[in-house]
């Protein structure tokens, strides 16, 4: 009953949030944020500015969706999870098979795909998350990266290869547009609604219940709090959009292999983009990942060297020890991640400009 | 009136400890009742048998005529029964009023609010504590004496039929205790069954009207504060047998 009220209220009062919103501090950076992105395609139509620079970016809003549902799970409802790949492969595959082997080509098809894919990946955080959820902290971690390695050998295996089509897995997959900048949009709305609902969810009572059960289980528990199945719900909604950020990360590639899609790198890459930003952050998680994305795939692998007199180093292979050490720094003196202290600083500023 | 807890051949055992042993009892609705006896008695054990955090290894709890044995915690305090913690325990990244608002969203809890809306339940909760100027701010920073006035909140939240409470008093100065005794009683007075626990005898012998003493997991006393206090076996639980310093 009271959900309808509260709804109704924000929903009667729209303009007026939106626009208490939009002149907040966090509010109008974000639109700033949001507007920068929206008008970058047209800024060059240089070729490799539109096959090269652009893709990143859409690239990074993918992982923006994964990284903001790893943060669901673990950093709103305290689920630690070192699997997410799981979510994001399995999408991904059902994705791909739905349009290499049942014809789903045209774009509504591929739009269904992507649902089927992220519904298939919410039926498989069913099927192990009522089994993992009974482990706790550590143990959940452990369990959650033991299941991934579990699904990459399955994947990889020879003699299931008819099924699932082994380490090659499925390529040359239709794509839902040839154009970058139709598909950076198609991303940056996907990732924008997503992040909407993510954050929504998180400032409801629904995200109040996930919170107090990070905080402290026992104490939900005697608040009168089924926490198992609050849990579960976390562990779904997570494994809903992980499942979306999988299935576009299938259709951005073109292909899906279990390495590619199930490989525990990419959970440590949706953990490590989230800790950038600041755990329990959501809107952190998109600057992490955009941040991780940018400067990994494009300063270090497409610019490549730096030359200091001389001497010319490589800098691309050294990309992971790059960003372990950064996270080791930022663990240790930074565990709210960057973006929130930054925020604040730049806050301080802002005031201080106004006068106030 | 008539029994709201009952409290039959209740036995739990840890390895080869027996925490509690063979313990019954009836608490009847709206009385007022403490649960005494020396540091590892059992007492905290008794609770969390009650509430469901523990199993019990034998005998059988019903509450208000259903038998609550081994159910689970959640779904006991939602049939009435909430209960505090002897170490404070808070959602410490919530603000006080996500603390009890949270309370306020369990099956009870929704019912009772369901009038005027979880948040204004949740702030009348927080205003009947006393902590309704702090609303916004998380427990970590609380002093002592305000986190056990935000359990007492949490477990009002869940609209209780009783209560629970495990040494309330403990770590708290003079002039805190009789917030909280207010408090406790103002919640008596309002009809909820109220069962607390103590080792510190003097604080619970001028509350409550009627004391359960236990001893090394065993049924030892029942009546009158001051009944108890006389009993021989209490004295001897409390200080020792006469004959050894003799």
């Amino acid at each position: 009953m009271f959900k309808k009220n509260l709804i109704q209220e924000k929903v009667t009062n729209f303009p007026s949030y939106l626009k208490s919103w939009a002149k907040s501090f966090t509010g109008g950076l974000t639109l700033f944020c949001l507007l920068i992105l929206g008008i970058l395609p047209f800024l060059s139509t240089n070729e490799k500015f539109l096959r090269v620079f652009l893709p990143n970016f859409t690239l990074a809003m993918i992982f923006a969706i994964f990284a903001a549902s790893w943060d669901l799970l673990t950093g709103i409802s305290g689920q630690i999870s070192f699997g997410h790949a799981i979510f994001f492969g399995i999408s991904g595959y059902i994705c791909a098979y739905l349009m290499k082997h049942q014809d789903f080509t045209t774009p509504p098809q591929i739009v269904l795909a992507i649902i089927i894919g992220a519904l298939g990946a919410v039926i498989f955080g069913l099927v192990i998350g009522i089994p993992c959820l009974r482990l706790k902290g550590p143990y959940l971690a452990l369990g959650t990266l033991a299941m991934s390695l579990i699904l990459l050998k399955v994947f990889l295996m020879g003699s299931l290869e008819p099924w699932l089509y082994g380490s090659e897995g499925i390529y040359a997959l239709p794509s839902l547009t040839k154009d970058p900048v139709k598909e950076y949009f198609i991303l940056f709305i996907s990732m924008i609604v997503s992040f909407i609902i993510i954050i929504q969810i998180s400032k409801s009572k629904f995200g109040t219940i996930l919170k107090s059960i990070r905080d402290d289980e026992t104490g939900a528990d005697a608040s009168g709090i089924n926490t198992t199945k609050y849990k579960v719900y976390a562990f779904l909604l997570s494994a809903l959009f992980a499942g979306i950020a999988g299935a576009f990360y299938a259709l951005f590639i073109g292909a899906v292999n279990p390495t590619g899609n199930f490989g525990t790198l990419n959970s440590f890459f949706a953990i490590l983009m989230a800790s950038l930003g600041g755990i329990a952050s959501i809107s952190g998680s998109a600057v992490g990942a955009f941040f991780f994305i940018l400067v990994g795939e494009y300063f270090l692998v497409e610019v490549g060297t730096i030359e200091i007199g001389n001497l010319v180093i490589e800098i691309a292979p050294y990309k992971f020890a790059i960003f372990a050490v950064i996270l080791m720094i930022i663990i240790r003196f930074a565990e709210r991640g960057v973006l929130r202290p930054i925020l604040e600083h730049l806050k301080d500023l802002w005031d201080l400009m106004l006068g106030r | 009136m008539g029994v709201i807890l009952e409290v039959k051949n209740l036995t739990k055992k840890f390895g080869g400890l027996t925490a509690v042993n063979d313990f019954s009892f009836e608490i009847m609705r709206g009385e007022f009742v403490g649960l005494i006896g020396p540091n590892g008695a059992g007492k905290t054990t008794v609770f969390n048998l009650i509430t469901g955090f523990e199993k019990p290894s034998s005998g059988t709890i019903r509450f208000d005529g259903i038998d609550i044995t081994g159910k689970r915690p959640y779904k006991i305090v939602n049939l009435g029964i909430a209960r505090t913690f002897q170490l404070v325990r808070s959602f410490k990244y919530l603000t006080l009023l996500d603390n009890i608002t949270v309370s306020c969203l369990s099956d009870r809890g929704r019912e009772v609010s369901k009038g005027v809306g979880v948040d204004e339940y949740a702030s009348t909760i927080l205003s009947s504590v006393g902590l309704v100027d702090k609303a916004r701010i998380p427990p970590i920073i609380l002093p002592h004496g305000d986190l056990r006035k935000l359990q007492i909140g949490k477990a009002i939240g869940t609209n209780p039929q009783m209560l629970l409470l495990d040494e309330p008093f403990s770590g708290l100065s003079f002039e805190e205790q009789l917030g909280i005794t207010d408090l406790i009683i103002k919640l008596h007075e309002d009809g909820v069954t109220v069962f607390i626990t103590g080792h510190v005898l003097r604080e619970l012998m001028t509350l409550v009207p009627r004391v359960i003493a236990m001893h090394q997991g065993k049924f030892i006393a029942d009546g009158p504060p001051q009944e108890v206090a006389n009993n021989k076996i209490v004295l001897e639980a409390y200080l020792g047998r006469g004959e050894r310093f003799a």
